[in-house]
């Protein structure tokens, strides 16, 4: 059979049309491979046995056939979804999250569930209940997260494409520090259904693949609007690979001068440099702009994300599903045990943190405070896309730290500081392989960031495209 | 800026949450340290600006009240998740103790 770890989803559609193998050879090999490959990454928390899922055979679609996997805070029938959290640790899913539905009825294979930050809360898989994600490119080092199992797969190979969540940067993270293309998708555009709230007003799942017109590719299939996902967009029936090959000159593309301030590391600055100058060589108008927000934007990110945390999280109680104590003698001792059980030390931190900021006497000081800074923030990018396409940046602000390297938690939240604000504004925004750093004898790669207009996700993979397939 | 251990456990009570004293002792200084960050927004002029909930710029999202095509044994999917139950009903622990 073909190598397994450079295949895309249009090399399998072509492999399955040409006959060269089946979905259900296919489907083997993979199995195969990481039952033989997963125990040094640990990117799956589950893995699909042949029986679980029938393959479709007749099924026709650009992705029919073609092996995936799936963060294991999006809900599957039938299955045990974790979040990576012990309160969930045996939850059997009742129904499909709406993007698994739109796979399934387009005939997606399902691989198995990876690992993340529990509950997606993190940076760095280091916060999952089942064990930290290695980084592919060097297993000293962490896959980044929360989407971190995901983008270990996909890197490493051990799946064509995947999907993952994205609530401040946690399909763009894993994607930089791995070296694969992650999309977070406009707010609204993708379904949330069946997705296990982290904070509702920022999270979208999107596309964590090899190439970037496999992302369009995904995002043909998820997007859309969802009756059950009140916050979906009506807009329907959207090609996401029709202006992949599009010329970009003459576009005019803002770099965030804020990104490239203290804290970036100077190689990954070279890289980013380096990828921009590119940019400008295909005709792009590239100028700097002024995001004047991004060092409060973080601020605003860290109260807004545990408050909405604290409401969310308060369902696992220990009465309908998950882990219930039993060491429990009232109803109260329920919740309060089952709780402190269930949980690990992130959902505890920002659950007490969010509680604190919406507690009588600090709502105005802090959550109403920062829905203020969040228009303000919303403002910035409005006024720069008034002018400009599309913003360009880094992903993150390092390559891939070492497993255990952030110390504090504040410490892990500062790597978030070029991605949470797309969330807070609800743009798309995409992180593609811009270079690899040499460091200890290892390649570690490092990400360019691209963020666009509101429902412009096909300006930035058109750019993104360009970049990728010219660089 | 350390939160005090009174303060930790009114916050843990709120939030539901039993947490032993060597959690306390950790939440008190990591919440400490996380405020002190995030009271940098004080230096950002928030007059006269409206606050911002949801980006969509949806309202009223409504839909049919009509029935939809059920789950397959979803009832029985369900009651499969309680931890607790008595024929197909949830059993919890009691609400109140026989003292109050």
């Amino acid at each position: 059979m073909t190598n397994l770890k450079n295949l895309t989803i249009k090399s399998v559609r072509d492999g399955i049309t040409n006959r060269e193998f089946t979905a259900e050879e296919l489907r083997i090999e993979f199995l195969k491979l990481i039952k033989k490959e997963d125990d040094n990454l640990n990117s799956y928390l589950s893995v699909f046995d042949a029986s679980t899922f029938p393959i479709v055979d007749q099924a026709q679609s650009d992705i029919a056939g073609v092996p995936c996997a799936i963060k294991d805070n999006i809900l599957i029938e039938g299955t045990i979804t974790t979040a990576a959290s012990k309160i969930l640790k045996n939850y059997v899913a009742t129904y499909d999250a709406t993007v698994i539905k739109k796979l399934k009825s387009r005939g997606a294979v399902f691989l198995g569930k990876t690992n993340l930050d529990e509950f997606a809360m993190g940076t760095t898989t280091e916060n999952s209940a089942f064990g930290v994600t290695h980084n592919p490119h060097d297993k000293s080092r962490v896959a980044g997260g929360s989407s971190g199992g995901s983008a270990a797969a996909v890197a490493s190979g051990l799946a064509v494409y995947a999907l993952g969540s994205d609530t401040g940067g946690s399909i763009r993270a894993p994607a930089s520090f791995c070296g694969v293309v992650g999309l977070k998708p406009t707010y609204g555009c993708v379904s949330r259904h069946g997705l296990i709230a982290m904070a509702s007003s920022l999270d979208q799942i999107g596309p964590i693949t090899k190439t970037v017109e496999d992302a369009a590719i995904v995002m043909n299939t998820i997007a859309g609007h969802d009756p059950l996902d009140s916050t979906t967009s009506s807009k329907e029936g959207y090609d996401y690979t029709k202006s992949l090959n599009k010329s970009i000159k003459g576009l005019k593309i803002g770099v965030a001068k804020e990104f490239f301030k203290e804290g970036l590391n100077p190689e990954v600055a070279s890289l980013v440099e380096k990828a921009i100058t590119h940019l400008q060589s295909l005709g792009a108008h590239i100028d700097y702009v002024s995001l004047p927000l991004t060092d409060y934007a973080l601020a605003v990110y860290y109260i807004i994300v545990p408050s909405e945390i604290s409401a969310n999280l308060a369902r696992f109680d220990g009465i309908r599903y998950g882990h219930s104590s039993k060491e429990a003698g009232s109803l109260l001792e329920t919740y309060l045990n089952s709780r402190a059980e269930g949980f690990g030390p992130e959902p505890k931190r920002r659950i007490m943190l969010g509680t604190y900021v919406l507690s009588a006497g600090y709502y105005d000081a802090y959550y109403l405070k920062a829905q203020k800074v969040r228009t303000l923030v919303k403002q910035s990018f409005d006024k720069v896309f008034e002018k400009f396409d599309a913003i360009v940046g880094p992903t993150m602000p390092t390559i891939a730290p070492k497993i255990g390297e952030f110390e504090t938690p504040l410490s892990a939240y500062l790597a978030d500081i070029y991605t949470v604000q797309a969330n807070l504004a609800g743009l798309p925004a995409i992180s593609v392989p811009c270079g690899k750093i040499d460091i200890d004898g290892k390649n570690l790669p490092a990400g360019l960031q691209i963020i666009g207009k509101h429902f412009d996700e096909e300006k930035i993979l058109q750019i993104a495209h360009a970049y990728e397939s010219t660089r | 800026m350390k939160l005090t251990e009174k303060e930790v456990e009114h916050i843990a009570s709120l939030a539901r949450i039993n947490l032993n004293e060597k959690e306390k002792h950790k939440i008190a200084e990591d919440l400490g340290s996380i405020l002190n960050y995030i009271n940098k927004l004080n230096e950002v002029n928030t007059e006269n600006v409206i606050p911002t909930a949801q980006v969509t710029g949806l309202e009223n999202v409504f839909r049919q009240d009509q029935s939809r095509e059920s789950i397959k044994d979803e009832s029985q999917q369900l009651l499969s998740q309680f931890p607790h139950k008595k024929e197909n009903y949830l059993k919890v622990k009691p609400v109140f103790n026989n003292n109050d």
